[in-house]
């Protein structure tokens, strides 16, 4: 690729000069040019400088975020849709991922009817995601751990002030307890969840080219990977429907890479 | 060979050889040797017989590796006179146009000329078919003229260049410039009236429908005018009846049916006039698909066509609110009916509006021209620069045979606020609306996200979470352990004192049995049953008898709040057991059993009263 082409060449030229890229300064680097081919409407470019900074390890939200715009440029829903809920997973309060996530969706082709199943968990999940589930869970344990040891002191030495502050403890540890399930459950979903990045797909009754298929979807569509057999994936969507469709149909939100460092 | 002519000449039988190599002659002869498998290759089968009258019966021959495309044929007389007799020569040449079935060599078989009952045939001639796109080789063809390029711009093709009207005075004759265009190029069709004679008028044409053509009017001239022209050695007048722009509308060979005209001949009113109708030939357009190599995404079919592509608004600068209107024209050669121009997209603070379209055609040379003028009212929602994107369109241009990409420039719209007397009276003060949607600009900034696994996923998180009350429940457990180990002795005593006393009593009555034996006294019973009693009241109600005389003892009893009656009891019992160890034999085994009865019951009546109650 050019960009990667570039990106030798800045560090071949240092080299030569007797100063080494630190890898941090090539990737900024290749970020800019990146950004300086979108905003120059060459998106191909964009495209092509972000993909090679995510194939050297890179994780960053703006980088995703960034890549789903482009992607979105090209017409690239499904692609656009996958990297902007990536941003989202690295960064649930990035405000520019969700917007350009709506974007994307208005212009979906599959619409799901009938009642969503797990909606509430969803929603509430959906909800409580960009809320700060990690230091919920560290200010969880310090809370909880706090209340408890007022609680001990106040058996030992009887204080109306040291029972009133383990009460207090208990109470802001139980609300952080309640942000961080709720973190802990978006999470949760979210591993399981993935995009279809092919035009369109046929959902197949089982694993097989050969099975009946009932219905399709098409890019952009959001849905639940439930299981993997034989090159195929079985998903479901938000109402319950459910099908196999090749695995290079849809891609999860969570690649591998970063799913095995987060899974429980 | 440099050229390739397929000519014979003979054909005479043997017994007139001599005389019949005067009065027949028979040729073939082709055009090349060599034709590409898209091309097209002229076989002029000629035939001269010495005579006025008789005419030569041609059979073409087996042409299994060719398609017909046209045929037409003519005829000349020769009249001379050779030694004072008029001699006449009839030529007849009939040319056929050929086009290949397949690559390789093929042969092109004897043509037969019957003339008086004989047969007289021409040689088979070979001809090497090239693969398609592939041009022969250009000495294949020096002697033949070269072909019309079918895609050449304004490529002036004689319409009559195969015309052969033989001994026929009216011919009417339809023919077209490209005989293989593409889909949506323009072919041109012309109809013309060959006359050899004088032609006053003519009436009722009817042209051909036309199917599968897009047609728009060339030339329809409303006077005759005719236009010198010499075919096969006879001066003609050619009179154009009219000309057609057709554009395909698909691909495919499309046959265009003849055409049919009343010509009126004479000269008016001093010579008779006569009416003959006539009849145009038919024609085949074969119609080439467009290309898919290089086609771009979502092509329109109708984009054929040399076009140029501008972009303008007008004004330039405006107040917000105020409205441009968004000029797109695309001008060039081709069916302007049938293109599809870019349509401007959804552009942050500017509202648009529906779009109109106009279209004006011309004729140029021949060639139709057209604008369509896309005019789209824009009125901007905010203030600041705003952008018209570049648009672009895809075509296809016949004359390059590709495709090309045509595109406007960007524009850049000046939007300001109105100024402060235009918005007074107006019923809303704010004009720079900034509606929510459209993408969000890029990030250009760039920060590492850290992918570690979240706390509760760690193993820390549920032992330190189990931590708090893990330990204050051993808090708890140790205080209660060490209060039991730190337990009072005394409090020790006064609980096991009924068991020590009972105990005590038991082992009198164990000496009470060893005095039936006669293995123990009766002070010892006493002893014992003494000690039971003393030592309870030590341990249980912290009385210590053996300092203390009777009556300070039952006073202690009595200020713990035993009943008298058990307090004299108790006493009763002691000095009883005092008497009977200091005075011996004054007690029976009975009255001591009794004595173990009654220190047993008071032990009961004692423990009911708690020390310190």
């Amino acid at each position: 690729m050019r960009e990667l082409a570039l990106a030798a060449l800045l560090a071949g030229s240092a080299a030569r000069a007797g100063v080494s890229v630190p890898p941090e300064a090539r990737g900024n680097a290749l970020f800019d040019q990146a950004n300086a081919a979108y905003l120059s409407g060459e998106t191909s470019r964009a495209v092509s400088g972000y993909e090679a900074l995510l194939e050297e390890g890179l994780v960053s939200p703006e980088l995703e975020t960034n890549l789903g715009a482009a992607y979105l440029r090209q017409g690239k829903r499904g692609l656009a849709a996958l990297h902007l809920e990536r941003a989202l997973f690295l960064d649930p309060s990035d405000d520019d991922a969700r917007a350009d996530l709506l974007e994307v969706r208005r212009g979906i082709v599959d619409k799901l009817e009938g009642e969503a199943e797990n909606g509430g968990v969803e929603v509430l999940s959906r909800a409580l995601a960009p809320l700060p589930g990690p230091a919920a869970a560290v200010a969880l344990v310090a809370l909880w751990s706090l209340g408890w040891g007022l609680l001990g002191a106040n058996l030992i030495r009887p204080r109306a002030a040291l029972g009133t502050f383990a009460i207090a403890c208990f109470l802001l540890a139980g609300a952080a307890a309640l942000v961080a399930a709720g973190s802990a459950a978006a999470h949760q979903l979210t591993l399981r969840r993935a995009v279809v990045v092919a035009q369109a797909a046929p959902a197949r009754e089982g694993p097989s080219d050969r099975a009946a298929s009932h219905f399709e979807v098409h890019e952009g569509t959001a849905l639940r990977i439930e299981d993997e057999d034989q090159g195929f994936r079985r998903v479901k969507l938000a109402n319950g429907l459910t099908g196999w469709v090749h695995a290079a149909a849809v891609e999860p939100v969570v690649p591998s890479g970063w799913s095995n460092q987060h899974r429980p | 060979m440099s050229r390739r002519i397929g000519s014979a000449l003979f054909a005479l039988l043997a017994a007139f050889a001599a005389a019949a190599a005067e009065e027949v002659q028979v040729s073939a002869r082709t055009d090349g040797d060599e034709v590409a498998l898209d091309g097209t290759l002229n076989l002029t089968i000629s035939a001269a017989v010495s005579s006025k009258g008789d005419q030569a019966e041609l059979s073409l021959p087996d042409l299994k590796d060719f398609d017909v495309v046209s045929r037409s044929q003519s005829e000349q007389v020769a009249f001379t006179f050779v030694n004072g007799a008029p001699t006449f020569r009839r030529t007849t040449v009939t040319t056929v146009k050929l086009a290949p079935r397949r690559e390789g060599k093929l042969v092109i078989e004897p043509a037969r000329v019957v003339y008086k009952g004989r047969t007289y045939t021409t040689q088979p001639i070979s001809i090497r078919a090239l693969p398609a796109g592939e041009a022969p080789a250009p000495k294949a063809r020096a002697q033949a003229p070269p072909p019309p390029d079918p895609f050449a711009e304004d490529a002036a093709t004689d319409p009559f260049q195969d015309v052969h009207p033989q001994s026929r005075d009216l011919v009417l004759r339809g023919s077209v410039d490209r005989e293989r265009p593409f889909v949506g190029q323009q072919v041109t069709y012309s109809l013309y009236l060959l006359a050899r004679i004088n032609v006053s008028g003519i009436d009722k044409l009817q042209l051909p429908r036309l199917d599968g053509f897009w047609s728009e009017e060339v030339e329809a001239p409303q006077q005759l005018v005719g236009e010198a022209r010499i075919i096969d050695g006879v001066p003609y007048r050619a009179f154009l009846l009219r000309k057609r722009a057709l554009f395909p509308l698909r691909p495919g060979k499309v046959q265009v049916e003849p055409a049919e005209v009343e010509v009126m001949t004479g000269f008016g009113m001093l010579f008779s006039r006569s009416s003959t109708r006539r009849s145009s030939q038919p024609l085949t357009v074969d119609v080439q698909p467009l290309p898919d190599a290089h086609k771009p995404e979502g092509f329109d079919a109708g984009n054929v066509g040399s076009w140029t592509l501008t972009a303008s608004i007008d004004p330039v600068a405006v107040a917000v609110g105020q409205p441009v209107t968004l000029r797109l024209v695309a001008q060039g050669r081709g069916n302007v009916r049938n293109l599809a121009l870019p349509k401007l997209g959804q552009i942050p603070g500017l509202r648009s509006y529906d779009a109109t379209s106009n279209d004006k055609e011309a004729i140029e040379q021949g060639q139709v021209t057209g604008t369509r003028t896309v005019e789209q009212l824009l009125v901007p929602e905010r203030t600041g620069a705003l952008e018209i994107p570049s648009l672009s369109m895809d075509l296809f241009d016949p004359s390059q045979k590709g495709y090309r990409t045509v595109r406007t420039d960007p524009i850049r719209l000046e939007v300001h606020a109105a100024p402060a007397s235009a918005s007074i009276g107006s019923q809303t003060t704010a004009q720079n609306l900034l509606a929510a949607g459209g993408l969000r600009p890029i990030r250009l900034r760039m920060t590492r996200a850290s992918i570690a696994p979240p706390p509760w996923t760690r193993g820390w998180f549920w032992p330190l979470l189990g931590a708090g009350p893990l330990a204050l429940a051993l808090m708890v457990g140790t205080g209660r352990l060490r209060r039991l180990l730190a337990r009072d002795p005394a409090e020790e005593r006064m609980k096991k004192a009924r068991g020590a006393a009972r105990a005590r009593l038991r082992g009198a009555e164990a000496l009470l049995e060893a005095q039936r034996r006669g293995d123990a006294s009766a002070a010892d019973f006493h002893a014992e049953v003494a000690r039971a009693l003393t030592g309870y009241l030590t341990d249980k109600q912290g009385i210590s008898p053996a300092g203390m005389t009777r009556d300070e003892l039952g006073r202690a009893l009595l200020e713990r709040g035993h009943p008298p009656g058990t307090v004299r009891a108790v006493l009763g019992v002691l000095d009883e057991c005092d008497r009977a160890r200091f005075a011996p034999g004054g007690a029976d085994l009975t009255s001591q059993e009794a004595r173990l009865e009654r220190a047993e019951r008071l032990l009961g009546e004692l423990d009911k009263v708690r020390r310190g109650a």
